[in-house]
């Protein structure tokens, strides 16, 4: 196959890995693996914002290719399936139209409905709320709060990504939620609705990604994933102790 | 201690649904969550700390995900996500940010402290095993080539 049509292949495929959420190691082995089953040969370096591919033929000729990744978000699934895909690239090698369409298919590979991902939502604030010794009371405060952010963080999705500011006003509404049915009703105890509540937001997946990336010797796209995820904390955790001085001024 | 245990299960479950896991993988993942807290538990009661409580815990869900993955041929971290997800300090953490918010910054030191070690040694946990795991494989295609 024509070595631009390959390099097209192996960027889709390394666009759909990074934007949602693999390791930079595994996309650049990815990429790799789809040049070399066309018998090319491809060089890839992956940092956490975008990707570079340069796919040399036998008789020298080279083919770059540059993309650069803007939204992210975590999806373990299409992950699996591109994992998938270029392992059974190296057996028979697909043409490019059919490649293209295994690819469009994984793009649009199906989602949990926004129902059943609100319910996971909530049932994850109610477990965390029962796990760190709440009382049911707190953990029902809880499922209603982490649902309305969960609602607020898909809708604003839609709009674009504000990473920062995101996190710093949900922080802000579940601080200021909890201390208020704090006050409505004496018996909840704020601090454990909280900690059920931020469960949700916490960036485990790029604190792991992280780790796993300076382990494997990609600095750059490791320490970009860890200061994301410190930042996120942080915002999260100004947010809170925004609602929480702002409440004790008043009190 | 067993009813923590459950809630671990259910705690890794639902947050690998926010993940959009494959449908077929999700018993995995809220084992992994389960596994990693019994250790968690063990080594808390003979220990007292939760630091290296932590650590081993984080091993344990290190060993199991990447064992499974190989088993199953799928990522590692699809189920190494979902399991540390019951390790990570989030009560410490939130009482570090309180003790900062009622001005008691000795006591916030004291568990700010404490939330970066139980951090970290999460993060060294998986480290340790995930390199363990990259080595042994290493090995074996030395091996056979």
């Amino acid at each position: 196959m024509e070595s631009g049509k390959v390099a097209e292949i192996a960027t889709c495929a390394g666009e759909i890995l990074l934007s949602n959420g693999a390791e930079a190691y595994r996309t650049e082995e990815t990429i790799k693996k789809i040049c070399n089953s066309y018998g090319l040969d491809g060089d890839c370096i992956s940092t956490s914002t975008g990707i570079f591919i340069s796919v040399i033929t036998p008789d020298g000729e080279m083919v770059t290719s540059v993309k650069r990744i803007r939204q992210r978000r975590v999806d373990l699934y299409r992950i699996e399936r591109i994992n998938s895909f270029s392992r059974d690239l190296k057996d028979n090698p697909l043409s490019y139209e059919e490649a293209k369409k295994v690819l469009a298919e994984i793009y649009n590979a199906p989602n949990f409905s926004i129902g059943i991902r609100l319910m996971a939502a909530c049932m994850t604030a109610f477990v965390y709320t029962l796990f760190f010794k709440g009382a049911l009371a707190d953990a029902s405060v809880a499922v209603i709060i982490s649902c309305g952010i969960y609602l607020m963080l898909e809708k604003t999705a839609k709009v674009g990504s504000f990473p920062f500011l995101e996190y710093y006003i949900s922080g802000f509404i579940i601080g200021a939620l909890s201390l208020f049915a704090q006050y409505l009703i004496p018996e909840i105890n704020k601090d454990n609705v909280i900690t059920g509540a931020i469960i949700v937001l916490l960036p485990g997946v790029a604190l792991t990604n992280g780790i796993k990336d300076i382990l494997y010797g990609d600095f750059v796209s490791g320490s970009a994933k860890f200061s994301e995820a410190i930042l996120i904390i942080v915002a999260m955790g100004a947010g809170i102790a925004t609602a929480l001085s702002i409440v004790m001024k008043w009190m | 201690m067993i009813i923590q245990i459950i809630l671990a299960f259910f705690g890794s479950i639902f947050p690998a649904i926010l993940f959009n896991i494959d449908r077929k993988k999700i018993l995995w993942a809220g084992l992994c969550g389960a596994i990693g807290w019994t250790v968690y538990l063990l080594v808390f009661y003979e220990t007292g700390s939760a630091i290296s409580a932590s650590f081993v815990g984080a091993i344990a869900v290190g060993v199991y995900s990447e064992s499974l993955a190989r088993i199953i041929k799928t990522p590692a971290f699809g189920f190494l996500i979902p399991g540390i997800f019951p390790l990570v300090p989030g009560f410490t953490a939130y009482t570090t940010l309180r003790y900062i918010v009622e001005n008691n910054l000795s006591e916030a030191l004291n568990k700010g402290i404490e939330t970066i070690a139980v951090g970290g040694s999460i993060a060294f946990g998986i480290m340790l095993s995930t390199a363990i795991f990259k080595f042994i494989s290493k090995i074996k295609t030395k091996q056979l080539t």
